[in-house]
């Protein structure tokens, strides 16, 4: 009996390590680091306050980037999550090659996140690329997709909002568990088909709509490769999000503890707003065997 | 039995360790491209082979380089032998003591390389890095572009305006003469001031910036003058293209980008791409009326150190010395770093290497001009210089504010290296 604990706990090591060197350790040295003057060369220098003093009185950058990675958030989050819902909802129904579209609209997530897509993007949107001559050829005028700062940032949305695939798993596999007497019952009652997907199908995919909302909220904050691979921040540091600003900091000025007080400050407001939607979660997320009417 | 397998165990790994006798495991790292990965690697066996190590190359783009140098320099795991870029020197050994002291260490013929040389090498007194090859930016035009045109090369800045109006007159508006992007904007604004005012951008007595505000927004404005006659595309249009390097874009392959002020060792990688018939010349530096020097940018186009850490320094030293002095070495690494600049692979590789890179060297070389501060390819220096030109470029700020603004950003950041 006792061997068998330490059987278990032999197993479960490699992963305790792992999270215990390569994530509990940094992330409690970059706590430390974020009260000192650090250039990577030389030993850390104690400095109290001051990084995050500088970050909230003095620095323009700062508070530039914040706007821009909380306005692509805000933006992306939304946007994806309705679009995953959407096509979800499309590939419920029972379609020829159904499991062949299902794979099909997965890929993008899959490639989504890496470097070559993201050239390849920068390549489609380009002045005289793909989405312009395809605007072209139906009589539109042509886009500055990336030269232009009211634009840039949006382009970059487009490319996460693109890579929908697992969100859209997530709420295909929800829509399958919904139970089929439920929708039975409401066409009986001769709902329509807009009642029935908001009246039955949306509070019973609240839960997963709950745990896809937290997920890529998370992932959105961290948003580096699209925006450093396409537009390097720019123009006018208009998709400059705060990961890019971290890693300018930390490896183009070697201002490592700089580098931590930003990363602090993005990590208390993923974590505000994640305890803000748990909160509001009350209020409309449903469980089975919810008693609210 | 246990025992004497244990024993067999021991005095098989302590064989293994003393067999190649004196051979030492080194590593070596570097940034460049395929050329440079194959030559490099070739000199490393050659070398190795002749004093008997055995060394690990560790080769990738210039790109994350330096992010990963410094990563390994901060957890002591860097490469026996480095390459640095030159104006990286003050980051890494800002007292002199980043990297081994290079004249302690007796393999190296340092008889080979100019006391100018050794003292661009060098960071307080303490010789840090051996220079490999000497670099300066030149300009490059498509002549084939000028001669369909009908008109000469220019020589003159001013000659170089009326060219521009003639090219885009007869040629088309979607024609350009010139480039200037990212950091080459930044240098094209500091030939501008230094050709009118003999100063480099750091004042080596205050370690404070050396221009004054007017004559940095005067040089700022001559790029706005580049835009706006329509030599070069604005920032809005390149950053509109996603920022692609020149020698990437269609039009520079088509001859309807015709020049561009580039390192004079880099002059392959912009003909190459061109399309059947064009042609790169490199050309003499350009000067503004008024001009006090060519106010040419050259520098040790990189330096290669040794680590403070490395086991065996010697044998390290003994491998530099083979990649740089030795004909093994020299004949293996050809000019796949620029021409040489120890006297021994300069005259063993005299007839090697293209001629047009051996005639933009010369031209460098000839040109007059300030000593370079390694200053001016700090990133965050450089960072800023970027950012505020494309402040300027859109609009946000006048050449007088941008110029407040570069001076500013630059003195806080030489300020912490006083």
């Amino acid at each position: 009996m006792k061997g068998q604990r330490f059987l278990g706990l032999a197993y479960l090591a490699p992963y305790i390590i792992g999270l215990l060197v390569f994530t509990a350790v940094p992330f409690l040295a970059s706590l430390y680091l974020s009260f000192t003057d650090y250039d990577l060369l030389s030993a850390p220098e104690w400095v109290g306050w001051d990084n995050f003093k500088k970050l909230f009185t003095r620095d323009r950058t700062f508070w530039k980037s914040l706007n821009v990675t909380l306005l692509y958030v805000f933006i992306t989050v939304p946007l994806k999550l309705a679009f995953a819902l959407f096509i979800a909802a499309i590939l419920n129904y029972r379609l020829r090659f159904i499991n062949f579209f299902r794979t099909a609209f997965y890929v993008p997530s899959i490639l989504g996140g890496s470097i070559a897509i993201a050239v390849l993007w920068r390549y489609m949107f380009a002045s005289e690329g793909l989405v312009n001559m395809a605007l072209g050829t139906v009589g539109l005028v042509p886009v500055d997709w990336f030269g232009d700062p009211g634009n840039a940032l949006f382009t970059i949305t487009l490319l996460r909002c693109w890579q929908f695939g697992s969100a859209m798993v997530i709420f295909l596999a929800a829509l399958q568990s919904i139970d089929k007497s439920l929708y039975e019952a409401a066409a009986i009652d001769g709902a329509s088909k807009t009642r029935i997907f908001f009246y039955i199908t949306l509070p019973l995919l609240t839960p997963v709509i709950f745990f896809n909302l937290i997920m890529q909220m998370v992932q959105a904050f961290q948003e580096f490769n699209g925006p450093y691979i396409i537009t390097q921040g720019g123009p006018l540091k208009s998709t400059y999000l705060l990961p890019l600003y971290i890693y300018d900091e930390a490896f183009k000025k070697f201002d490592m503890g700089y580098a931590s007080a930003i990363a602090w400050v993005l990590f208390v407001i993923i974590m505000v707003l994640t305890l803000i939607a748990f909160w509001s979660s009350k209020k409309w997320v449903y469980y089975a065997g919810d008693k609210r009417s | 039995m246990k025992r004497k397998l244990i024993g067999a165990a021991l005095a098989g790994t302590m064989l293994a360790q003393i067999s190649p006798a004196g051979a030492d495991e080194l590593r070596m790292a570097w940034w460049g491209g395929d050329s440079r990965h194959v030559a490099t690697q070739k000199a490393l066996e050659l070398c190795g082979a002749k004093h008997g190590h055995v060394i690990k190359g560790e080769f990738t783009g210039f790109d994350g380089y330096l992010e990963k140098l410094t990563t390994q320099m901060a957890g002591s795991t860097e490469a026996d032998i480095m390459q640095v870029n030159w104006p990286w020197l003050p980051l890494f050994s800002k007292d002199g003591t980043g990297f081994a002291d290079l004249r302690n260490l007796k393999p190296l013929d340092l008889t080979q390389w100019s006391e100018e040389d050794l003292a661009a090498g060098s960071m307080s007194g303490v010789l840090q890095g051996l220079p490999v090859s000497t670099t300066g930016r030149a300009f490059f035009f498509n002549t084939t572009t000028f001669e369909k045109a009908g008109v000469p090369i220019p020589t003159t800045w001013t000659e170089f305006f009326e060219a521009t109006a003639s090219v885009k007159e007869k040629l088309g508006a979607d024609y350009y003469t010139f480039n200037a992007v990212k950091e080459t904007a930044q240098l094209l604004v500091t030939l501008a001031v230094v050709q009118k005012t003999g100063k480099d951008l750091v004042d080596p007595a205050t370690n404070r910036v050396a221009w004054t505000p007017e004559e940095l927004a005067e040089g700022i404005s001559f790029l706005g003058k580049l835009v706006e006659t329509g030599a070069i595309r604005s920032q809005k249009q390149e950053a509109a293209d996603g920022n692609v390097n020149l020698f990437e874009k269609p039009d520079w392959a088509a001859g309807k980008i015709a020049g561009s002020y580039e390192w004079d060792s880099t002059y392959s990688k912009y003909a190459d791409p061109l399309a059947e018939g064009q042609v790169l010349k490199p050309v003499p530096m350009l000067k503004l009326d008024g001009a006090v020097t060519d106010g040419v940018y050259r520098k040790p186009s990189m330096v290669f150190a040794i680590s403070k850490n490395s086991k065996n320094p010697e044998a390290a030293a003994q491998i530099l010395n083979c990649l740089l002095n030795e004909p093994e070495g020299i004949d293996a690494l050809g000019t796949s770093r620029g021409l040489p600049a120890s006297k021994a692979a300069a005259t063993r590789l005299a007839n090697e290497g293209e001629p047009e890179v051996r005639a933009a060297n010369e031209i460098v070389m000839a040109a007059s001009g300030p000593l370079v501060s390694p200053f001016n390819e700090h990133p965050e220096i450089r960072g800023l210089f970027i950012d505020t030109l494309e402040e300027f470029a859109y609009g946000q700020i006048d050449a007088m504010a941008a110029a407040e603004q570069i001076i500013d950003g630059t003195n806080d950041v030489l300020a912490d290296f006083d």
